[in-house]
């Protein structure tokens, strides 16, 4: 017997439900992912671009400046991703035992930074770390009776300037975060805990620390993303020097598209960039992983 | 008759309504999806509008008479035609100005709009090129000189020889129009041509031994610089700063290479300069003004410089201007009612030549600021004819004298001197004069220079001058590392015979 096609009509209504999400998806994501990689392919021109090959990619593989940025990036994330997530953890474990309208001011202290605009908080940290001696940071060696500091403008404290400027502020979104998983902890642990005498350090080490596990990753793999598409910092603070000591690979991105108007270039290398942060995702899932439900 | 009431079961009650939500919702979402696409789509509104006006003439048209008329018409009025103008703030008040020039250009040109963006002079550049790769750039857009080669290389910029003819080109000064050329194709016309070199303190030069008429009116050598920058040199005042923090560092070796006779990027042979003995001896001298405690070894913000000046921190700023002249002024004023900045003391601004190295003629920088005709997709030959005719409007006559007069420098087209001619500014008479004189110093770029060159030297001073200049200054790298390394990423960009290795002549 011929069987008929038929549509549901709860199929239907279950497309068109999706249709908007999935025109912003398709329109927004997708289309500017194909045309990154064909752009990628081409020595782009706005009027007749000419298809290159894979010689963007071999421009971007052997330039030194391009394999720097990718250090430093690495450097960045490395020295700020773990240290960050470890504040956030402690910052949350002494909130949580105040009462919820004191959690809710802490809360409210530490999430004001992701407020303010990164451009406004750049100009504040380059008052703080300016080299002459009424900058800040200058006036606290001063008093420490430590030299003052070339702290922008030196290679030996540039990159640390900016690992001080990621840890001392934004930390907002991750003790929210990990708050939220502390108090999804079932208070029978804790009380289990305490009938075997644990003590407090033995609580965070075995029940909250293994129970936050697939928070830590969510956090670990998102922080290394971001941390890998950094871009403000060093293009408001530092410009990249001295020495392209601080270039990451988003401004190099960033320079190559916007300032040589390189666009082939700039796309080559942000798909390198991609299969970077793909991989380093792989290896946290990998390494972290296991015995972890979503 | 009696009404009937059915009552409905409760239970399809809901359903009816939970159907009702759901077709509502997913509606929304239909038209969500058609508003993004329709958002997307390359149409803009005025050609929708042309679209709309076309199909109703063609309406219109099914009657003869009213055909003939319409031709007629088209015959004897220009066409319509909108030129779209990106400026960001050449004077505080260019805008403004702007608006009134559309006015009165509207007047003898009805048929022309003028839609004007005002851009900041931070994002210009950036906006420029994002718009103008996206092929979709202003028709006429404020540049300076550098950008020229990379506009020519995106295949945007317009040879205006083609639109303007020579009569009209003939009221622009040569070399001024010289420097906005790329492989001898006129690419622009100049605002002005602007001087780059040194601002002091008047009462601390002269206390430091300083013939300021002498240098003003006749220059000075490196070692008479030297002598003075060291006696101004005291606790808590510098002898000499200049703003070289990030990208103005390039500044530095532009501005005070001429010193070291680098007048730029390319020599007259085009070959590129920074390589050349020059460049050492160039580097060298900055390592040890440093080194000797007479400028800082940390880089200085570019507005940072100013309040430096203001407050008796430094005997000589760089780069200043015969413009920085204001700036001071309005801050010595603001001493009085507290707006000036914290810790000001009252200063006489001095525009000072950059002072010429052992065996070097003297010269001054000199950069020029214009306008561009950019092509985007779908112009046509009359809109660029219209678009060239309004570029030229607004950079002649009183239009750029009032811009010039602005910024203190004369203008660089006849017209505009013209309208200059019976002004008035408030400029010490010495200033006006040395400014003159550094203007007659300026070393035009050498003609037939190409985009790509421009480009690699762009990328060089970017990439490789500028991040190395910062090392230098915090003593991290020697002037010698830093010269040898300079020429690596020449000679690996240009080839060795491309490079100035020896002195420049």
């Amino acid at each position: 017997m011929k069987k008929h096609f038929h549509v549901k009509r709860e199929t239907v209504d279950g497309y068109l439900f999706i249709l908007a999400a999935m025109v912003i998806f398709l329109v927004f994501t997708i289309y500017p992912m194909v045309s990154a990689v064909t752009t990628s392919l081409k020595d782009y021109r706005p009027f007749g671009s000419e298809w290159v090959g894979a010689a963007n990619y071999k421009a971007a593989v052997g330039n030194a400046l391009f394999l720097k940025s990718v250090k430093n990036t690495l450097v960045y994330t490395v020295a700020t991703v773990p240290v960050s997530l470890a504040i956030s953890f402690i910052v949350a474990l002494l909130i949580m035992p105040f009462k919820r309208k004191t959690q809710s001011l802490f809360k409210a202290l530490y999430y004001m930074p992701a407020v303010a605009s990164g451009v406004a908080t750049s100009v504040v940290w380059l008052w703080i770390y300016n080299s002459a001696p009424s900058g800040l940071f200058n006036q606290i060696m001063s008093i420490l009776h430590l030299p003052a500091q070339n702290w922008l403008s030196s290679s030996r404290t540039a990159m640390l300037s900016l690992i001080i400027m990621s840890l001392l502020g934004g930390h907002g979104t991750h003790i929210i975060t990990y708050i939220a998983a502390l108090m999804g902890i079932d208070s029978s642990y804790f009380e289990a805990a305490d009938i075997d005498g644990a003590s407090f350090f033995q609580k965070v080490w075995y029940v909250v620390l293994p129970l936050c596990k697939p928070t830590t990753l969510f956090l670990l793999v998102t922080g290394f993303i971001n941390s890998f598409q950094v871009f403000m910092n060093a293009y408001m603070m530092t410009g990249g020097g001295p020495d392209n000591n601080t270039t990451m690979i988003g401004l190099l991105i960033f320079n190559n598209a916007f300032v040589y108007g390189k666009y082939g270039l700039a796309c080559a290398e942000a798909i390198i960039l991609a299969c970077l942060i793909a991989c380093m995702t792989a290896v946290q899932f990998r390494v972290m992983g296991d015995n972890v439900e979503y | 008759m009696k009404n009937v009431h059915v009552n409905m079961p409760k239970s399809l009650k809901k359903e009816r309504g939970t159907s009702m939500m759901k077709m509502k919702l997913a509606l929304i979402s239909a038209v969500i999806s058609v508003g993004i696409l329709t958002a997307c789509s390359d149409r803009t509104e005025t050609q929708v509008k042309e679209e709309s006006t076309a199909a109703s003439s063609t309406t219109a048209s099914e009657s003869v008479t009213q055909k003939d008329t319409l031709l007629a018409k088209e015959e004897n009025e220009p066409a319509a035609d909108t030129i779209t103008i990106m400026v960001p703030p050449i004077t505080s008040n260019y805008v403004e100005l702007l608006d009134g020039w559309i006015e009165d250009y509207k007047k003898d040109h009805p048929n022309i709009e003028i839609e004007v963006t005002a851009t900041t002079w931070a994002e210009n550049t950036s906006k420029l090129t994002t718009m103008a790769l996206a092929g979709e750039a202003p028709d006429i857009a404020e540049v300076d000189m550098n950008m020229i080669g990379p506009l020519a290389e995106m295949g945007v910029a317009v040879d205006l020889e083609q639109y303007l003819d020579a009569e009209t080109l003939a009221d622009y000064d040569r070399n001024s129009l010289d420097y906005l050329r790329q492989n001898d194709i006129l690419y622009g016309l100049p605002l002005y041509l602007t001087i780059q070199a040194l601002g002091g303190n008047r009462a601390m030069l002269e206390e430091a031994g300083a013939d300021i008429e002498k240098i003003q009116t006749s220059g000075w050598t490196y070692d008479e610089f030297l002598k003075i920058v060291a006696a101004g040199t005291k606790e808590g005042t510098w002898g000499f700063i200049f703003a070289n923090q990030g990208v103005a560092a390039a500044d530095v070796v532009n501005i005070f290479g001429v010193s070291a006779g680098i007048t730029n990027a390319f020599t007259s042979d085009f070959k590129y300069a920074f390589t050349s003995e020059n460049m050492l001896q160039l580097l060298t001298a900055i390592e040890d003004l440093v080194k000797s405690g007479y400028m800082p070894n940390y880089g200085i913000e570019t507005g940072q410089r100013w309040a430096m000046l203001e407050t008796g921190e430094t005997m000589i700023a760089g780069k200043a201007m015969p413009l920085t002249e204001s700036t001071i002024r309005k801050n010595n004023a603001g001493i009085a009612d507290g707006t000036a900045t914290e810790g000001s003391i009252e200063v006489e601004y001095v525009f000072l030549p950059t002072p010429a190295m052992e065996g070097v003629d003297e010269s001054c920088y000199g950069i020029v600021d214009g306008m561009v005709p950019l092509r985007n997709n779908g112009t046509t030959d009359q809109h660029m004819k219209n678009v060239c005719e309004f570029l030229n409007y607004i950079c002649s006559g009183e239009r750029i004298a009032a811009v010039d007069d602005e910024v203190m420098l004369p203008s660089v087209c006849e017209s505009g001197r013209q309208a200059q001619a019976n002004r008035e500014l408030e400029q010490y008479e010495n200033n006006a004069a040395a400014a003159a004189r550094c203007i007659s110093l300026v070393k035009v770029p050498p003609v037939g220079i190409s985009s790509e060159q421009t480009s690699k030297a762009s990328t060089l001073m970017n990439e490789v001058i500028v991040p190395k200049f910062q090392a230098l200054l915090a003593g991290e790298v020697t002037a010698q590392n830093m010269y040898e390394e300079i020429c690596q990423a020449a000679i690996a960009e240009f080839g060795e015979s491309s490079c100035e290795m020896g002195r420049i002549p």
